[in-house]
């Protein structure tokens, strides 16, 4: 599914690359490095400074204590999230993410994990599966004082279907997160095993999951259907109980990610229907 | 319906219905209620399903949208004189002007594609434009709504987001298609879905693929 949390920070009058940098240069205000990280990454910038200053957020980081005004580590979440959204360029700062794959922070986790699988960062694989290795029962448990999971178990999976390495060891990891209690950890399994695989059982499971009566699953399969580009899914993407936006989405991930029946010219017509 | 009998029964049948949604007491009831006067609709449920469209409940404005454009050309005065305050019920009512297509919506889709804040409703009202029916106007008439419709989509093709692009490729082709060939506007309709179909940085593959089926339709015509 979807990062969640991708949506603007704040409302405010449109900036400039050189005022985001500077926002993000500057440790006086949090909230404006958060700012400036969050713009780089949604603008898809392209300046030679974007990248080292965020990987200078996202060495920022810090054990987690909300004090006043944006918490700490939520400059190295937006640097995180931003720095997946900018390859090639920040291939150079995948080893910091691959350190922050291990901090205590499980939300950073979660962002470095999402970063790595857009950036398909081959040498994360290990890493992720060492994070999910403890199985369901103990890496997807909720943890004791919340209701997260020990592991970010649903970035964790998505980043090794996007990273692509269909490796036996990599799927022994991955499948038992398929029987997961969860419903979005089941669909973001199935969705790893379809890309990994191309199995259309997996589809299937996501199909299935499309009928789910939480609206939440119904829309976390559509996006992992998209994501995995699945045509066969096409017909139940259309007539999910859902808006189009989510729809629509899906259908590009299978128009630009799929192959096979079927073709684009009806994939393509069934969009401007759903406009 | 043929076990009643004509008209009278029909009528019964109609008031029932819209009774049943003006009297619904919660979103389940409303929703269905909604479906059902949606689903056969009269021309005098038109107030009262632009009503549901203002009670912030999707799945039952789903249904009205649909029962308005089944009314087509008989539910724009209802549709034009809704309350420009209420943004969420705006916002479907564009929706539905854009599949009935009457020219009589115009004003509400151009301004809506410029200017409001929802992609889903600015992607409605780029597909509405291209599809206005055109056929009762004088011939002049017909050519200065093209003309707005034209410079509209033209306009937004450099919106922010990607669906409104596709949205606004799919309103140029049909636009494009009640053009004479080799006039001006159909050559910058073509030149603007031209420029949609070209790798770019902010153009994601599927604009440009639907802009090139775009081109190729019009070249056969």
């Amino acid at each position: 599914m979807a990062d969640a949390d991708a949506s603007p920070p704040q409302t405010g009058e449109p900036i400039s690359e050189q005022e985001a940098l500077r926002r993000l240069r500057q440790s006086e205000d949090s909230s404006q490095q958060y700012y400036g990280a969050w713009w780089l990454g949604r603008m898809r910038s392209q300046h030679p400074e974007a990248v080292p200053l965020l990987q200078q957020a996202l060495r920022q980081r810090r054990p987690r204590d909300s004090g006043e005004g944006v918490e700490e580590n939520a400059v190295a979440r937006n640097a995180a999230r931003a720095l997946g959204k900018l390859a090639p360029a920040a291939h150079a700062a995948i080893p910091d993410l691959l350190d922050t794959l291990e901090d205590p922070d499980d939300g950073l986790r979660e962002a470095a994990a999402r970063a790595l699988g857009e950036l398909r960062a081959v040498e994360a694989v290990g890493p992720l599966c060492n994070r999910l290795a403890s199985g369901p029962a103990v890496a997807g448990a909720q943890q004791a004082d919340s209701p997260r999971l020990v592991e970010p178990c649903e970035a964790l999976l998505e980043a090794l279907g996007d990273i692509g390495l269909a490796q036996p060891q990599v799927l022994a990891v991955v499948e038992p997160f398929i029987s997961h209690e969860r419903p979005l950890i089941r669909s973001a399994a199935a969705r790893a095993l379809l890309q990994l695989t191309g199995d259309p059982c997996w589809g299937e499971r996501l199909v299935a999951l499309l009928e789910h009566p939480q609206l939440q699953v119904r829309r976390a399969a559509l996006m992992d259907l998209g994501a995995a580009g699945w045509r066969p899914g096409f017909d139940a993407i259309a007539r999910t109980l859902t808006d189009n936006s989510l729809k629509l989405m899906a259908l590009r991930g299978l128009v630009e990610r799929g192959s096979g029946p079927p073709g684009d010219e009806a994939l393509l017509a069934c969009m401007d229907g759903l406009l | 319906m043929s076990h009643h009998p004509p008209e009278q029964g029909n009528a019964a049948d109609a008031e029932a219905r819209i009774a049943a949604v003006q009297q619904a007491d919660s979103a389940q009831a409303l929703l269905r209620a909604t479906q059902e006067l949606a689903r056969c609709p009269e021309a005098h449920a038109a107030p009262v399903l632009v009503e549901v469209l203002g009670f912030n409940n999707p799945g039952a404005a789903v249904a009205a949208v649909d029962g308005l454009i089944r009314l087509g050309p008989a539910a724009v005065e209802a549709l034009l004189q809704l309350d420009p305050d209420n943004y969420g019920a705006r916002a479907w009512a564009v929706r539905a002007l854009a599949g009935i297509g009457d020219v009589r919506g115009l004003e509400l889709l151009l301004e809506a594609l410029g200017s409001d804040v929802a992609a889903s409703v600015r992607r409605a009202a780029a597909k509405g434009l291209g599809q206005l029916d055109l056929d009762l106007l004088s011939e002049a008439e017909r050519q200065r709504v093209r003309a707005c419709c034209l410079e509209a989509l033209l306009a937004a093709g450099a919106d922010g987001e990607w669906v409104v692009r596709y949205a606004v490729v799919v309103g140029l082709e049909s636009l494009a298609q009640g053009l004479a060939a080799e006039s001006p506007e159909r050559l910058r309709a073509q030149a603007g879905l031209d420029a949609l179909s070209e790798a770019a940085e902010v153009t994601p593959p599927v604009v440009q693929q639907r802009a090139r089926l775009a081109l190729a339709r019009l070249a056969i015509h």
